[in-house]
């Protein structure tokens, strides 16, 4: 390792000296390692024995190796399939209905003579600086929408973002040039036309960017169901709300371990197996993550430029 | 014959602008339903909701509850919860407003001078991680270190004798826990923001900041942080427009409900989740929401109106 640190001190594109450079390098180590702490430890956990936990604890080395919690999850009952089912049901259609919504939206406003691009980027900025609030949002969802207890209100609040749309807005209105637009114009493709077979396949970077974010976000998703799916539909529950589910019962259960019955007592899976459970919700995060980071920067990058 | 060109451009056929609004119209009605719709519920906060049941939404709002002007925010201030909920909620979010800024600029700044490709790529992206990790597995980490009989640190405290501690009875440690994970979550999210910027710097002012003899801060000084105060003062009056919003995420399922933890871990969105839900409160939680939204609209546009006048290409609009 010695001899290689010349390779990254360059006088002249580092201001730092070689010490310095060590240093800093040893501190981002030192970050690195700290940030991956909490989701190393669920890991280690999950790969535990059930009786090493409840003996030691959980640990970052696993007293005795098992991979028991992930075999009994899989096989055992049907709700982690369920679960698992409904989290790949909103996550695959919320992601793919809103980019069906938002790209259209974002194209016309792209397009700067379109008559009502300014009237329509205020009526999009407005939520972002007001909204109704929790109350009416729950009020309107339940009441008139009806969506109360349905996949339909995991997948509808959470599918268009102001944010998504300006970032797929400002990426077409640089990436596109006007001529090929004129080009389409002239042999009369209509916008629709023209987006699906022209823009979007120029702009792809752009839309897995905002794809990837909403995969994640859908993924992550658990306050619509605690709002929305009550205890007896709980064939609906995503699988991070059945980790808060698990959570609420193991607290409820310390709290007055009296009134419990045994029957709840069962329901409750055991330590190592609730560590399993996160890994599997976590897993395909951190799995995808590498593939999808590209993608993100993108996002993230266009997002920072304004107008 | 440029001119003329741009002529074209800025008369669209009538056709094709009818093809580009039916385009919009799903958005719109989007918009209409989940963001435009729910503004009605500002009433709650003035009324006195008495639903009947059976009857239609609007019917109740309107019909059956009476006015009763700014009652529910009297209420809502002579509650001494709400103010502990209230100071909780600023608290966190000054903090987290600077440290928002800070740490993600240093983090940035320090990693631009680290020139091994692949080092800082592993570096960025195991930052940017914990950004796309839900807070339920969040807390489901900090439950493996915390928990009293089973967690990583009481085991660690007990092998060097010292007492395990009741960490989910003992609001004393909980202020610093939640600030540490909101900086652990966000910071490197952030941070790839900044250093996007930090990049696109011109290196050759860089050489001759150098050549002028400025060493490395006044390097940042002079150059750096110049070239990022576009991006910082957007963040922060992005930040300053959510003062009274909290990630519920973060102070609800990380301290996992804990009763004993309220006193600091309670926030302005929790406290209207719980009047709404286990309370069945509507118009206490909504005017909480109300004055949430309209404080918030109120300080982004007077964020934005003051950084204008110190720096007009820094401002939003």
């Amino acid at each position: 390792m010695k001899q290689k640190h010349g390779s990254y001190v360059r006088p002249q594109d580092s201001s730092l000296g070689r010490t310095a450079n060590i240093i800093v390098t040893a501190f981002f180590t030192a970050v690195t390692v700290l940030a991956l702490m909490p989701v190393v430890l669920i890991i280690a956990a999950s790969l535990s024995s059930e009786e090493s936990i409840e003996m030691y604890g959980y640990r970052y080395i696993p007293q005795e190796f098992s991979f028991d919690a992930f075999t009994y999850l899989f096989t055992s009952g049907d709700t982690l399939p369920r679960a698992i089912l409904n989290s790949v049901i909103v996550t695959c259609s919320g992601t793919v209905l809103g980019l069906a919504v938002m790209c259209p939206c974002a194209y016309a406003l792209s397009r700067k003579e379109f008559r009502w691009g300014k009237l329509l980027t205020v009526f999009l900025l407005l939520p972002m600086l007001f909204s109704g609030g929790l109350v009416s949002s729950y009020m309107v969802n339940t009441q008139i929408l009806h969506l109360k207890n349905t996949y339909l209100a995991l997948i509808l609040p959470g599918m268009c973002s102001t944010w998504y749309i300006m970032i797929l807005r400002n990426y077409f209105r640089t990436n596109i040039p006007d001529s090929l637009i004129e080009a389409g114009k002239l042999e009369g493709v209509s916008p629709l036309r023209s987006l699906v077979s022209i823009v979007l396949p120029i702009c792809r970077p752009v839309v897995m960017s905002v794809a990837v974010f909403q995969i994640f976000g859908y993924w992550n998703s658990w306050y619509p169901a605690l709002i929305y799916i009550a205890s007896n539909h709980s064939e609906l529950y995503p699988l991070q709300y059945v980790l808060v589910n698990i959570e609420r019962t193991v607290q409820a259960m310390t709290r007055d371990a009296a009134n419990v019955s045994g029957m709840e007592m069962t329901t409750v899976p055991g330590m190592t197996m609730r560590m399993a459970l996160v890994v599997v919700t976590v897993l395909p995060i951190i799995v995808l993550f590498p593939f999808f980071q590209r993608f993100l920067k993108t996002g993230m990058t266009v997002g920072a430029v304004k107008e | 014959m440029a001119k003329k060109s741009h002529g074209s451009l800025s008369r669209m056929s009538r056709k094709e602008n009818i093809q580009l609004t039916l385009m919009t119209i799903p958005t719109v009605i989007w918009y209409a339903l989940f963001c435009y719709l729910p503004l009605f519920g500002i009433f709650f906060a003035f009324k006195d909701f008495t639903p009947v049941p059976g009857e239609s939404l609007f019917e109740n709002l309107f019909v059956n509850s009476p006015w009763v002007g700014l009652r529910n925010f009297s209420y809502l201030f002579r509650n001494p919860q709400y103010m502990d909920v209230l100071f909780n909620t600023l608290f966190y979010n000054i903090i987290f407003l600077v440290a928002g800024i800070v740490i993600p600029v240093t983090l940035a700044v320090l990693l631009a001078e680290v020139h091994q490709k692949k080092f800082t790529g592993v570096v960025q992206m195991a930052l940017v991680l914990p950004y796309f990790i839900s807070w339920v597995v969040v807390g489901y980490c900090i439950y493996g270190l915390l928990a009293t009989d089973v967690g990583q640190i009481n085991g660690l405290l007990k092998m060097f004798g010292a007492d395990p501690v009741q960490w989910y009875q003992s609001p004393e440690y909980w202020r610093g826990i939640l600030i540490s994970l909101g900086i652990w979550k966000t910071s490197g999210y952030t941070m790839v923001i900044y250093l996007c910027s930090v990049n696109a710097i011109d290196r050759s002012l860089y050489e001759a900041a150098a050549l002028d003899g400025a060493n490395f801060f006044q390097r940042v000084r002079h150059v750096t942080l110049p070239h990022l105060r576009t991006t910082i003062a957007t963040l922060f009056i992005l930040g300053v427009g959510s003062i009274l919003n909290s990630d519920f995420g973060l102070f609800y399922q990380v301290p996992l409900d804990s009763g004993a933890l309220q006193s600091v871990t309670q926030t302005l969105d929790v406290y209207v989740y719980k009047s709404l839900m286990l309370q069945a409160n509507f118009s206490f939680s909504s005017a909480a929401a109300f004055l949430q939204s309209g404080v918030g609209c109120i300080l982004l546009v007077i964020a934005n109106l003051i950084t204008r006048k110190i720096d007009r290409d820094s401002a939003l609009v």
